[in-house]
Order: structure tokens, then sequence, then C-alpha cells
């Protein structure tokens, strides 16, 4: 039997009348980068918290690695790493304190806490920054710093909730780099509203509208199937048929 | 163990880089420390009030530092839970505890560390005004904080897990008056005696300084020390069960 990395299996979430994740049902290969798009209110930081044992779901299941969220939630947040949408970074502490702070509560200790510390600095070039305290960073430095700490724990599934919002163009240009060297290596999922970052960095894309998945497949599979050229056409497309199909 | 230091830790460099906390836990008492022992130095020797000596005023003024500390304890509870660090927290193999644990520790030593500086002025000021501070009596004292510092702090925990990170402050200012007026820091409510002092009783504060001030001057009876001491016991285990409940209860709410 094939084990995915992420797998939601009719998973539905609701708060009180609104559904806000409708029987989604995704698998995400070991490896792949993938993007969940939507417009706000779509559903995909829901379906994140789902995924990421934060939210427990009203119906379906949400498996990590064969591992189900619900019933193994200890295991699965052992090979998990999330990096909020809120830069979640503790601001009186560096960027240091910060790494071996993660690397500490995820049970490794002395050289082998520094040698992960070190190579995150390293990964995300941040050695000139290390002593730094974390709330006198720019906002794009506490992102990096948030998506550092997400990784120190080397999980095999990373969640990156909107990783860009509100960066300017070079520090989110220097985020993707960051996350295209992470490509391959483990499974990322990422939601953004930003149509060049899918296009950038993701291998597939699923579209979200109003809790339900719309489509899903790589950026050419999409331009075929609606006939539009371009992510954000493709977008426009899906999500005002969801919108139609109401 | 190594989750409960790691966070533990975090949290005692967060409350110490705050310049705040100096401010309020440390330089507040003193001060008062200071302006009780002039205000004592005003009042006439025939007028027998001894509420401001300084025999009586450290001990006091040692739990009236306590509740700065809940204070600190309820904005470090309440500012995790407003921005996302308790969110990225969640998703590690952290238990709630270990969270629990993780901030009440640094927090129990801080008040700890505090009474040091209260107890060195005192016995300056003792020696300069000519009241002698027993070592055995502070030492006993010190020990006798340590239910207290835990009470204060299970409050401070209590608080930043019901309310939000505005209103936990303001909801500790409150108690910090209350608390120092009904603890019978600032008067002798047994001399006051009383709907006053039933109020007084009925709450832990007042244990709280009156364990204190007895362990200080070494009057050791069960009326003295031995009962406001389990009082404040008692009053700890309450409220440590209760905010151990809240932040469990606001721990699974957060996950539904």
């Amino acid at each position: 039997m094939n084990t995915y990395a992420v797998e939601a299996k009719n998973l539905t979430k609701r708060y009180g009348e609104k559904t806000a994740v409708d029987g989604l049902n995704l698998r995400v290969a070991e490896g792949e980068l993938f993007a969940l798009l939507g417009v706000n209110g779509a559903g995909k930081t829901t379906t994140i918290r789902m995924l990421s044992c934060l939210s427990k779901p009203d119906g379906g299941e949400a498996l990590i690695c064969g591992r189900s969220c619900q019933r193994e939630s200890a295991a699965v947040k052992e090979i998990i790493g999330l990096s909020p949408q809120e830069t979640a970074v503790a601001g009186n502490l560096t960027v240091r304190e910060n790494l071996t702070f993660m690397a500490q509560v995820h049970g490794l200790r002395g050289r082998d806490a520094d040698a992960r510390v070190e190579e995150m600095l390293d990964l995300f070039r941040m050695e000139k920054t290390a002593n730094a305290r974390a709330k006198t960073l720019s906002g794009g430095w506490q992102r990096k710093l948030s998506i550092a700490m997400a990784l120190i724990s080397r999980p095999r599934v990373l969640f990156l909730d909107e990783p860009t919002l509100g960066l300017d163009v070079l520090a989110r240009r220097e985020l993707w780099r960051a996350i295209e060297a992470l490509k391959g290596k483990i499974t990322i999922l990422l939601t953004t509203h930003y149509m060049e970052e899918a296009e950038h960095l993701a291998d597939r894309i699923a579209v979200m509208v109003d809790g339900r998945l719309s489509a899903l497949g790589t950026l050419a599979e999409l331009e075929q199937a609606t006939g539009q050229s371009g992510l954000e056409n493709v977008f426009v497309a899906i999500a005002e048929g969801g919108a139609k199909d109401e | 163990m190594n989750r409960i230091r790691a966070f533990a830790l975090r949290n005692w460099k967060e409350t110490l880089r705050d310049p705040l906390s100096y401010i309020f836990c440390l330089g507040f008492p003193l001060v008062m420390l200071g302006i009780m022992t002039v205000v004592n130095q005003s009042i006439p020797a025939n007028a027998g009030l001894t509420i401001f000596r300084i025999d009586r005023l450290s001990a006091g003024v040692a739990v009236f530092g306590h509740s700065f500390i809940m204070l600190f304890a309820a904005l470090s509870v309440a500012n995790d839970r407003a921005g996302a660090f308790l969110v990225r927290m969640y998703t590690t193999p952290m238990k709630p505890s270990e969270f629990i644990c993780g901030y009440i520790l640094p927090l129990w030593l801080m008040a700890m560390a505090q009474a040091a500086p209260i107890w060195a002025a005192s016995l300056a000021i003792g020696a300069a005004t000519g009241v002698s501070l027993p070592i055995g009596g502070l030492l006993l004292a010190w020990a006798t904080l340590i239910p207290s510092a835990m009470l204060f702090i299970g409050i401070g925990v209590l608080f930043g897990t019901l309310f939000s990170e505005k209103a936990a402050p303001g909801m500790c200012s409150i108690l910090i008056s209350l608390g120092s007026f009904l603890g019978a820091i600032w008067f002798d409510a047994e001399s006051t005696g009383g709907v006053l002092l039933t109020v007084s009783k009925a709450l832990p504060f007042f244990h709280c300084t009156k364990s204190a001030r007895s362990a200080v001057a070494l009057a050791l009876s069960f009326e003295d020390y031995g009962r406001p001491l389990l009082m404040v016991i008692g009053w700890m285990a309450l409220i440590l069960a209760l905010a151990v409940l809240a932040f469990r209860r606001r721990m699974r709410a957060d996950l539904a």
C-alpha cells in the first residue's frame, strides 16, 4: 500500500452553521512541494490546522506519513514542523536561543542541539544575526527564523501558512530561495495568496473554494483544464466557477 | 524534563530581559520599603503603631513583591496565547503539564530571589534605625514565602489563561491593590477587627503576610505561624489546581 506524506480523507470541519472545510480529499507525495490556494475564508488555514494536529476534524481523517492526526497525534508531532501565519518567535530571545530552545523541546541536547542550530543558521544565512534578539529583526528575518524553528527537528512534513505574507519583494525572494533549497528533501505544504509564489515554488497546486477542493494539478494541467494561461487567470476562472456553482 | 527545562529557560530569559520586570518586581518593593520606613520615622513613638517598623514591614513588602510576580505570570501566559507562539508549541511534543511547570518554575525562582534584596535592605534599614532583625527569622521567612510565591504565580497563570493579554494585567492590578490592602501589609487588620478582619481572614493574602511576619519575629506558635501557614498552603493547592485545570481546558478548547 502506498503511504503518502500527507493524506486527507473526506476531511470536514464545521464552526457552528458554517462548514469551513467540506469533505476534502488530498494526497501529497513524499518530497513534494504542494501549494494550497484560495481566497480569504476558503478553508486553507483550517486545513493546515487539522493536518498539524491543531484542530480536530468533525468528519473524515487526516494522515501524516500514514499516522492518524486524531489517534496518533504524539507520533505525528514528532515528524511535522509548522510555521504559523503570524510570526511565532520568542521576541526577547536571540536567533540562536530561539533555535536552541526549539531543538531542546524536540529532545536534542548539547552538541547535537548546537550542531542543528549551526545547520539552520547556515541554511538560512543567519550567522550575522545569530546573536540579535528576535524582536529587533525585520519581518523577513523573523519569518526566516520562524521557518528555521519549524525545521530544526528535521520534520518529514513542513507546513508553511502564508510564509511571505506582508513581506516586501526582496524579503519574499530571499525566503523563496530558502524554501527552494528544501525542495525534494522534505514534503512541504504551503498556503499562499500570492499566485507567483505558488507558480514559482510548487510542484502541484490545489485551489480551495468555500471549503471544497475545486481544482488540483500541476500548473500545466490546471491551464489545460481551464483553458487559461498563467496561474492568476487559472485561479480566477476556478474561484469564479466555484462561486457560480453555489 | 528536558522540555520543561527548555521552556522554563525561555520564560526565565523572556522575563529577565524585560526592563519592566526589574522596575515592578524589584524597584517598586524596595521603594515602598524606603517610603514606609520614612512614614514610620514620622509616627510619634507614643502612638504605639508598629506596622511600618522594619521588623514587621519587611515580610509584608516581600509578599507585596509576589503580587508583581503574579502580574508577570499572567502576562507570560496571556501574551503567548495572544500571539502564535503557543500555536507553534502545540505542534511540538510538549504536554500540558510541561507547559504549566515551564511557566511556574522560573517565576518561582524569581520570587525566591526577589526576597534577597528586600531582606538585605531591611537589615540595612534595621541597622540604621536601631531595630534588630534575627537572621534565623529572615531565613525561616524565606522558606515560609515558598507557598505564598506559588499561590501568587498560580493566580497569575489562572488570570493569563482566563483573560486576554489586555484584560489580564488589569485584573492583576485590581488584585495587587486588593491583596496589599486585605493582606494587611499597610495596616494592622487585627487591631482594626470587625468586618475588615473577617474579610481579610477569608482570603489568602492576610495569611501570607501573617505567616511571614511571624517567621521573621520567630513567633512560632500555632496561632501566629502554624495556622496561617496551613491556610496559605491550602489556598496554594486550590489555586494551583484551578490554574492547571483552566490551562488544560484552554488547551483542549484551542485544539478543538
